[in-house]
């Protein structure tokens, strides 16, 4: 069938009439191939305008659309919808934006006419390679899988959980309750760590819909958004558990930094050196000293150290949670231990947010000893431990104490990089999950439908890792919705069979992980429920088999020497 | 009152970042949202910067699909020149009325080519510019804002002021200008609420040391954001007001901090982006920063810190005491931790102030009957628990309304009210 070209020129009011000669661009335009009908009209997205072009489009029996107007961002889509109630593919429609990149910016008419000109003739050049594309749909499971049973993972099931959403909690140890747990006081209320994630677990239990799956593990997940297979393994039994979910949450929490790999803190070698999470379960009534708080030899201590920022130059990141709870340790001590001199070796005070210079100043306040410490290094002496540091000033000090706590960075833990790689998440410099948008995206991964919550994104405090389970939750609340089947991006990219040669450059560059390589044929496959468009793999490919629907090499050519001839 | 699925209703409170966020999520779910924004134009206080830490992304471009996604949500009525006046009802069941005042130039009508803003006669300090730049009384508040439509400021126009002047209405090709708007009253039923309202930066007039409108060359850090915005008073020129160009900054943190009684948690990173920016740009110019701890939690920001230190950009711990002008530099006086008491000359200061809730927030916490509490900020219901939850069941509140925070935060705390509100009376 002929190809019937329609273009149609809006005067935007005066906004392009009273710059751009639009009946010299009339003229021009008029004559080309397959050009069926070429007219201005006032204002093509009143009411009006929409009705005149609708008609038009059936009156002319158009194939191919051409506006020369404003940017397609204010009105591609009033004019694709237009197209549809025509009774014409949308995506045979191409806008010429002659407003913004024209009329706006050209001082001489007739200048801005030949631009314009030059600019149609592309589009019109463009459009005739344009083929018709269908929105498709696709039938999603709304259920979630989350990993890791800790405050993070607790949180968000408890939102997931609902009649037509089912949630899998899954735990590699035999509880729930995470390093949170194991805490016996919280800043800064000071309440108990434990009995909190008792109260969580129990509403846990009174909700509906959420399978709690203890001394399990993860051990495989295919699929995408929206159709996610994971296999289940569960501790000391045969047989496994293949789990149909649409999302998966990713709160595996974080680790301490170890060490032992820093010979200056003495960790490992000197009796009463301790990190920050042995303190604490020396701390836990539960603990193998009921609660006390005691040195290797039994005694009580009369001074006590924190070293903050243990390993954070070696990280390279500041682990944002630590001078806090340090303060916190402060007050275990003095309420334990009221007379011990407790000094804290800090480089910068971080304690953003609205509450914690009240609770440090309070902290201070009981008699809290501050350093600002440099270079600071712990050895034993005859008697007690040395910690030795460097002021600001380049003076050095040095403090004899009985205890020192060492604050470690925290690091992702040893399951979230595992993860990642299985689920072809990239890591970024410091580590941690890519983020699909470091600021806008903060919980959703490079992986749609994937997120990262808590200390597996990022050291933070607890109210900060609830908060990233609620988002994971919301976003899985707002985009698969029981009973709502997914709509998929329409210009997708697509590989051809008989040019690809299998060399996967396209799979390691695309963002959305949305190619996989097909061992039978030995080529690169896209999975059009995960392509955005984008086009990275059509730029990359080599033998030119990779391209984006309509965005392909005969529509970006033909467009490109019209603009430049 | 069954508020679910698609009956689902929202009111949300704001709309920057964090309320564009929320809304959108909302909406996608299919609930039915009304965002209520006080300004004639949304964005909040993000679409104000130039670049964004650490990546230095434009935020305007950050932002701007968002705002096009929800301008064209057919399930989000876009309130702006609003504010909520009373609140009564409970979760699932609130009634919510609204002022909305007449922007007077038709939404509809209006395509945005600001031939009427030319034609006015009025000029006026731009408060969105921070009055480094004149508008008119039918304005926009700069380029690129959205809703791309103007509106007239009723208290500068002539014609609400009793002249007969009709300039605006007779340069508008479209009959877009209509003076017969009237304000509107409109009666909202909703589920549940999110506050998002946001920040505004301490009040520099509380200092007196640093200067500030005292002496020229002492700037506030929004008011070199916007100096830094391409669409800014100097479309991005970084000049001072005496036309020349700053060869020397003093960059001072944490300005208002005693007083709040709070660390803002931005500011070492947003005066570091300044100071990045400004090197970027003018790469002979010599930049001292004044602070007292930094406070650049998390990933990618020590990163970021170092690049800028390496750059060139010195970082002094002291506590500047005094400003004094010398001809046209600037003198500042700092004491250091150990005391020791010393000078510096430069040709430009800014400060950067701290975060504190909205204007606004005390009237808005009363009406709503949430609590404030440190540094005014609307309080949470559990403290370092859940921070997006309030003592009053179906009111969420996201962002810097509930404390100091970046962007990152602020986005993930509206999304985290959205799970909250998705998952209500179920």
């Amino acid at each position: 069938m002929g190809k019937r070209i329609g273009v149609y020129v809006c005067e935007c009011g005066t906004n392009i009439a009273d710059n751009v000669n639009i009946d010299r661009v009339i003229e021009a335009v008029s004559p080309l191939r397959d050009v069926a009908i070429v007219e201005k009209y006032g204002l093509l997205c009143s009411e009006a305008g929409k009705e005149f072009l609708k008609q038009s489009i059936k009156e002319h029996d158009l194939t191919h659309l051409v506006l020369a107007a404003c940017s397609p961002k204010q009105h591609e889509m009033t004019f694709m919808n237009v197209c549809q109630e025509a009774s014409l593919n949308p995506y045979l429609l191409q806008m010429v934006n002659i407003r913004e990149q024209c009329a706006w910016v050209t001082s001489d008419k007739e200048e801005a006419a030949e631009k314009a000109i030059r600019q149609i003739r592309a589009a019109i050049s463009r459009v005739r390679w344009h083929v018709s594309l269908e929105k498709k749909e696709m039938d999603v499971c709304p259920d979630v899988l989350v990993i890791g049973g800790g405050i993070a993972g607790i949180k968000a099931s408890q939102l997931l959980g609902s009649p037509d959403r089912r949630v899998y909690l899954v735990e590699k140890s035999s509880s729930l309750g995470g390093k949170v747990k194991g805490f016996d006081k919280l800043f800064t209320a000071m309440d108990s760590g434990s009995a909190l994630i008792e109260k969580e677990v129990k509403s846990l239990l009174g909700a509906q819909n959420i399978e709690e799956l203890t001394d399990s593990e993860v051990e495989q997940i295919l699929g995408f958004f929206g159709n996610f297979e994971a296999r289940v393994a569960k501790k000391g039994e045969n047989g496994e558990r293949n789990l149909s979910v649409g999302a998966v949450i990713l709160a595996t929490g974080f680790d301490l930094m170890d060490p032992t790999g820093l010979p200056q803190y003495g960790y490992g070698k000197l009796d009463d050196v301790y990190t920050s999470l042995e303190f604490e379960q020396m701390n836990m009534p539960s603990g193998p000293s009921g609660g006390k708080i005691l040195l290797k030899n039994g005694k009580t201590p009369e001074s006590v150290a924190i070293i903050h920022c243990v390993g954070r130059e070696e990280k390279g990141y500041c682990s944002r949670v630590c001078c806090v709870y340090s303060l916190k340790f402060a007050r275990m001590l003095k309420s334990q231990l009221p007379d011990a001199k407790i000094s804290q070796l800090y480089s910068d005070l971080c304690i953003p947010g609205k509450s914690y210079q009240k609770f440090y100043e309070e902290t201070k306040d009981l008699g809290i000893n501050f350093v600002r410490a440099a270079k600071t290094t712990v050895t034993q002496n005859t008697k007690a431990v040395a910690v030795k540091y460097e002021a600001e000033n380049g003076s050095k000090g040095e403090l004899a104490v009985d205890m020192v706590i060492l604050v470690p960075a925290m690091e992702p833990s040893g399951d979230t990089n595992r993860f990642a790689e299985m689920l072809g998440i990239p890591l970024d410099e410091e580590g941690f999950p890519v983020a699909e948008h470091r600021l806008l995206g903060p919980v959703a991964s490079s992986v749609e439908g994937v997120f990262v919550v808590g200390c597996a994104q990022g050291p933070k405090n607890i109210s900060e890792t609830i908060v990233q389970s609620e988002a994971a939750a919301g976003k899985i609340l707002s985009s698969l919705v029981p009973g709502r089947k997914l709509e998929l991006e329409v210009r997708t990219s697509e590989i051809s069979e008989t040019f690809c040669t299998g060399c996967k450059m396209c799979i390691s560059v695309c963002p959305y992980s949305a190619i996989s390589f097909d061992e039978v044929r030995r080529i690169a496959v896209v999975n059009e429920a995960l392509c955005h468009g984008c086009g990275v793999c059509a730029a990359t490919c080599p033998s030119g088999a990779a391209s984006v629907k309509n965005f392909g090499f005969p529509q970006i050519y033909q467009e490109v020497v019209e603009l430049v001839r | 009152m069954e508020n679910k699925g698609e009956d689902r209703r929202v009111l949300v409170i704001g709309a920057g970042i964090a309320g564009i966020e929320a809304s959108l999520l909302l909406a996608n779910s299919g609930a039915r949202v009304y965002l209520v924004e006080k300004n004639c134009y949304f964005g909040g206080n993000v679409i104000k910067f130039e670049q964004v830490f650490p990546n230095m992304e434009c935020a305007t471009c950050m932002i701007a699909p968002k705002q096009q996604e929800l301008l064209q949500n057919e399930n989000i009525e876009l309130l702006t020149l609003s504010q909520v006046e009373a609140v009564e009802g409970s979760v699932g069941d609130f009634t919510v009325k609204v002022k909305k005042r007449a922007r007077y130039v038709d939404m509809q009508n209006c395509i945005g080519c600001n031939a009427c803003l030319e034609s006015c006669p009025v000029e006026v300090d731009n408060e969105f510019e921070e009055g480094l730049t004149k508008r008119k009384a039918i304005y926009i508040p700069c380029a690129g804002a959205l809703p791309n439509v103007p509106a007239i400021d009723t208290q500068n126009c002539l014609r609400f002021n009793g002249k007969d002047c009709q300039a605006c209405q007779e340069a508008c090709m479209f009959e877009a200008i209509d003076y017969a708007q009237e304000d509107e009253e409109l009666e909202l039923n909703v589920g549940g609420i999110l506050v998002a309202t946001g920040f505004k930066p301490f009040d520099l007039s509380k200092t007196t040391q640093y200067g500030y409108k005292k002496f020229d060359n002492v700037y506030s850090d929004i008011e070199v954001e916007r100096i830094c915005a391409s669409n800014g008073p100097t479309q991005g020129q970084i000049v001072l007001r005496n036309g020349k160009a700053p060869e020397s900054v003093a960059i001072i943190h944490c300005v208002g901090r005693e007083e709040e009684g709070y660390c803002s948690s931005v500011c070492c990173m947003s005066s570091t982006k300044l100071a990045r920016f400004l090197k970027d740009k003018l790469p002979e110019v010599k930049i001292s920063q004044f602070y007292s701890d930094l406070s650049i939690p998390g990933r990618a920001y020590q990163r970021f810190y170092i690049e800028v230190r390496e750059s060139g950009v010195d970082f002094i711990r002291a506590t500047v005491t005094e400003v004094s002008e010398s001809g046209e530099r600037l003198r500042v006086n700092y004491k250091t931790e150990d005391g020791k008491e010393n000078t510096l000359s430069v040709s430009m200061i800014i400060l950067s102030p701290g975060l504190e809730p909205a204007v606004d927030s005390l009237e808005l916490a009363e009406m709503l009957g949430i609590p404030r509490g440190d540094g005014g900020f609307f309080s949470e219901k559990e403290p370092d628990l859940d921070s997006v939850d309030t003592i009053r069941e179906g009111i969420f509140v996201a962002g810097c309304a509930q404390g100091p925070k970046d962007i990152p935060d602020t986005v993930a705390q509206a999304e985290a009210a959205v799970g909250r509100l998705l998952s209500l009376s179920r």
